[in-house]
Protein backbone atom coordinates (compact mmCIF):
# COMPACT_ATOMS: atom_id res chain seq x y z
CA UNK A 1 0.00 0.00 0.00
CA UNK A 2 0.83 3.83 -0.84
CA UNK A 3 0.95 4.88 2.85
CA UNK A 4 3.33 3.24 5.49
CA UNK A 5 1.90 1.05 7.65
CA UNK A 6 2.49 1.38 11.28
CA UNK A 7 1.75 -0.69 14.59
CA UNK A 8 1.12 1.28 17.67
CA UNK A 9 -0.31 0.08 21.23
CA UNK A 10 -4.06 1.53 21.92
CA UNK A 11 -5.41 3.28 25.30
CA UNK A 12 -6.02 -0.51 26.45
CA UNK A 13 -2.26 -1.27 25.89
CA UNK A 14 -2.92 -3.47 22.66
CA UNK A 15 -1.51 -3.21 19.39
CA UNK A 16 -3.17 -1.51 16.62
CA UNK A 17 -2.35 -2.23 12.85
CA UNK A 18 -3.14 -0.09 10.49
CA UNK A 19 -3.21 -2.87 6.96
CA UNK A 20 -5.25 -4.51 9.17
CA UNK A 21 -8.40 -2.11 9.11
CA UNK A 22 -7.44 -0.86 5.93
CA UNK A 23 -10.87 -3.04 4.31
CA UNK A 24 -12.06 -0.05 4.46
CA UNK A 25 -10.82 3.78 4.74
CA UNK A 26 -9.16 5.20 8.04
CA UNK A 27 -9.02 8.57 9.24
CA UNK A 28 -5.85 9.00 10.91
CA UNK A 29 -5.98 12.22 13.69
CA UNK A 30 -3.13 13.44 14.32
CA UNK A 31 -3.55 15.11 17.71
CA UNK A 32 -0.63 17.48 19.49
CA UNK A 33 -0.30 15.14 23.00
CA UNK A 34 1.50 16.05 25.74
CA UNK A 35 -2.30 16.65 27.49
CA UNK B 1 -13.68 14.09 15.60
CA UNK B 2 -16.02 12.72 17.55
CA UNK B 3 -19.05 14.50 16.93
CA UNK B 4 -18.41 13.44 13.41
CA UNK B 5 -17.92 10.10 14.11
CA UNK B 6 -21.63 8.35 12.59
CA UNK B 7 -21.37 10.32 9.41
CA UNK B 8 -18.03 9.07 9.08
CA UNK B 9 -18.65 5.47 9.60
CA UNK B 10 -21.84 5.62 7.65
CA UNK B 11 -19.68 6.87 5.01
CA UNK B 12 -17.17 4.02 4.97
CA UNK B 13 -14.38 5.48 7.35
CA UNK B 14 -12.82 4.32 10.66
CA UNK B 15 -11.22 6.78 13.25
CA UNK B 16 -7.93 6.82 14.93
CA UNK B 17 -6.33 9.31 16.77
CA UNK B 18 -2.95 9.14 17.41
CA UNK B 19 -0.20 11.47 19.52
CA UNK B 20 2.45 10.95 21.82
CA UNK B 21 1.23 10.45 24.70
CA UNK B 22 0.72 7.46 27.01
CA UNK B 23 -2.04 4.42 26.47
CA UNK B 24 -2.75 5.02 30.58
CA UNK B 25 -2.98 8.84 29.39
CA UNK B 26 -5.02 7.88 26.12
CA UNK B 27 -7.64 5.88 28.59
CA UNK B 28 -8.07 8.66 30.83
CA UNK B 29 -8.95 10.56 28.13
CA UNK B 30 -10.81 8.21 26.11
CA UNK B 31 -13.04 7.98 30.11
CA UNK B 32 -13.34 11.33 30.15
CA UNK B 33 -14.89 12.35 26.87
CA UNK B 34 -16.39 9.16 26.16
CA UNK B 35 -14.47 8.99 22.43
CA UNK B 36 -15.78 6.62 20.50
CA UNK B 37 -12.90 5.79 18.60
CA UNK B 38 -9.00 4.21 19.76
CA UNK B 39 -6.51 6.73 20.20
CA UNK B 40 -3.10 5.24 19.74
CA UNK B 41 0.55 5.79 21.56
CA UNK B 42 3.31 6.94 19.00
CA UNK B 43 5.71 8.30 22.14
CA UNK B 44 9.08 8.49 20.02
CA UNK B 45 7.13 9.68 16.81
CA UNK B 46 8.39 6.52 14.97
CA UNK B 47 5.73 4.73 14.29
CA UNK B 48 3.43 6.97 12.43
CA UNK B 49 4.22 11.03 13.13
CA UNK B 50 6.96 11.01 11.20
CA UNK B 51 6.31 8.40 8.82
CA UNK B 52 3.75 10.45 7.53
CA UNK B 53 5.64 13.74 7.98
CA UNK B 54 3.60 15.24 10.76
CA UNK B 55 6.52 15.79 13.73
CA UNK B 56 6.53 19.46 14.76
CA UNK B 57 10.36 20.44 14.04
CA UNK B 58 9.63 23.55 16.17
CA UNK B 59 8.69 22.18 19.47
CA UNK B 60 11.11 20.39 21.73
CA UNK B 61 8.71 18.08 23.48
CA UNK B 62 8.41 15.95 20.41
CA UNK B 63 4.61 16.34 19.46
CA UNK B 64 3.04 16.15 16.47
CA UNK B 65 0.95 18.53 14.19
CA UNK B 66 -1.71 18.47 14.12
CA UNK B 67 -3.40 17.04 10.82
CA UNK B 68 -6.00 14.89 9.27
CA UNK B 69 -4.91 11.91 6.34
CA UNK B 70 -7.68 9.87 4.94
CA UNK B 71 -7.03 6.64 3.38
CA UNK B 72 -8.54 4.24 1.26
CA UNK B 73 -8.48 1.00 1.15
CA UNK B 74 -5.48 0.56 -1.45
CA UNK B 75 -3.34 2.90 1.28
CA UNK B 76 -3.55 5.16 -1.27
CA UNK B 77 -4.31 9.66 0.52
CA UNK B 78 -6.87 11.08 -0.54
CA UNK B 79 -7.64 14.60 2.11
CA UNK B 80 -4.95 15.87 3.95
CA UNK B 81 -4.92 18.65 6.38
CA UNK B 82 -2.07 20.06 8.30
CA UNK B 83 -2.99 22.70 10.80
CA UNK B 84 -0.39 25.83 11.21
CA UNK B 85 -0.52 25.68 14.80
CA UNK B 86 -2.24 23.83 18.35
CA UNK B 87 -5.38 26.01 18.01
CA UNK B 88 -6.53 25.81 14.23
CA UNK B 89 -9.69 24.09 14.08
CA UNK B 90 -9.90 20.65 11.88
CA UNK B 91 -11.92 21.10 8.79
CA UNK B 92 -14.65 18.44 9.71
CA UNK B 93 -16.63 19.45 6.86
CA UNK B 94 -14.01 18.97 4.50
CA UNK B 95 -13.07 15.58 5.90
CA UNK B 96 -16.69 13.89 6.18
CA UNK B 97 -17.47 15.22 2.30
CA UNK B 98 -14.19 13.67 1.26
CA UNK B 99 -15.08 10.29 3.01
CA UNK B 100 -18.63 10.39 1.52
CA UNK B 101 -16.59 11.18 -2.13
CA UNK B 102 -15.17 7.50 -1.59
CA UNK B 103 -18.35 6.07 -2.18
CA UNK B 104 -17.81 3.02 0.06
CA UNK B 105 -20.49 1.01 2.19
CA UNK B 106 -20.82 1.96 5.50
CA UNK B 107 -18.58 0.35 7.97
CA UNK B 108 -18.65 -0.47 11.57
CA UNK B 109 -15.37 -0.27 14.36
CA UNK B 110 -15.56 -2.53 17.60
CA UNK B 111 -16.33 -1.00 20.90
CA UNK B 112 -13.23 -0.13 22.22
CA UNK B 113 -11.67 -1.20 25.43
CA UNK B 114 -10.09 0.82 27.86
CA UNK B 115 -7.30 0.08 30.15
CA UNK B 116 -5.49 1.33 33.47
CA UNK B 117 -6.27 5.17 33.76
CA UNK B 118 -3.38 7.44 33.98
CA UNK B 119 -4.26 11.11 33.72
CA UNK B 120 -1.57 13.48 32.81
CA UNK B 121 -0.38 15.97 35.33
CA UNK B 122 -2.22 18.69 33.55
CA UNK B 123 -5.10 16.90 32.15
CA UNK B 124 -8.33 18.68 32.98
CA UNK B 125 -11.15 17.17 35.01
CA UNK B 126 -13.95 17.05 32.87
CA UNK B 127 -16.06 19.68 35.54
CA UNK B 128 -13.66 22.46 34.85
CA UNK B 129 -13.63 22.40 30.86
CA UNK B 130 -16.64 24.45 30.89
CA UNK B 131 -14.64 27.31 32.54
CA UNK B 132 -11.56 26.71 30.31
CA UNK B 133 -13.78 27.33 27.34
CA UNK B 134 -15.52 30.38 28.52
CA UNK B 135 -12.16 32.09 29.41
CA UNK B 136 -10.67 31.04 25.69
CA UNK B 137 -13.99 32.45 24.46
CA UNK B 138 -13.26 35.87 26.02
CA UNK B 139 -9.96 35.70 25.45
CA UNK B 140 -10.77 35.68 21.97
CA UNK B 141 -13.56 38.03 21.91
CA UNK B 142 -11.25 40.66 23.43
CA UNK B 143 -8.35 40.13 20.71
CA UNK B 144 -10.72 40.96 18.01
CA UNK B 145 -12.10 43.41 19.65
CA UNK B 146 -8.85 45.43 20.56
CA UNK B 147 -6.81 44.48 17.53
CA UNK B 148 -9.18 43.36 14.76
CA UNK B 149 -9.55 47.31 13.12
CA UNK B 150 -5.94 46.25 12.04
CA UNK B 151 -6.76 43.53 9.71
CA UNK B 152 -9.55 41.60 8.27
CA UNK B 153 -8.01 38.47 9.50
CA UNK B 154 -7.96 39.01 13.18
CA UNK B 155 -11.61 39.96 13.11
CA UNK B 156 -12.11 36.33 11.47
CA UNK B 157 -9.80 34.64 13.39
CA UNK B 158 -11.35 35.81 16.78
CA UNK B 159 -15.02 35.08 15.86
CA UNK B 160 -13.97 31.42 14.12
CA UNK B 161 -12.11 30.65 17.71
CA UNK B 162 -15.43 32.62 19.77
CA UNK B 163 -17.64 30.55 17.55
CA UNK B 164 -15.78 27.09 18.25
CA UNK B 165 -15.21 27.96 22.31
CA UNK B 166 -18.98 27.99 22.10
CA UNK B 167 -19.32 24.45 20.47
CA UNK B 168 -16.82 23.31 23.32
CA UNK B 169 -18.76 24.87 25.85
CA UNK B 170 -22.44 23.04 25.04
CA UNK B 171 -20.44 19.86 24.20
CA UNK B 172 -18.86 19.50 27.56
CA UNK B 173 -21.82 20.59 29.54
CA UNK B 174 -23.58 18.44 27.56
CA UNK B 175 -21.52 15.49 28.11
CA UNK B 176 -21.25 16.09 31.96
CA UNK B 177 -24.72 16.21 32.04
CA UNK B 178 -24.92 12.75 30.48
CA UNK B 179 -22.72 11.52 32.88
CA UNK B 180 -24.16 13.22 36.14
CA UNK B 181 -27.91 10.99 34.67
CA UNK B 182 -25.64 7.96 34.27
Amino acid sequence: MAAPDFTLTDQAGVPWTLSEHLDTAVLLVFLRGDW
Amino acid sequence: MASRYDELLAAGTRVVAIDVDSPGQHAAMVDKLELPFPYLSDPDRTGAITAYDLADPNDARGIAIPALVLLDPSGEERFRFVSRDFAERLPEDDVVEAAKRLGLSATTQEPIEVGPLEPGERAMPLDGMPFYFRGGRFSALAMGLRHGHHDDSIKEDSKAFVDEMDRFFEAAQALRARKAGN
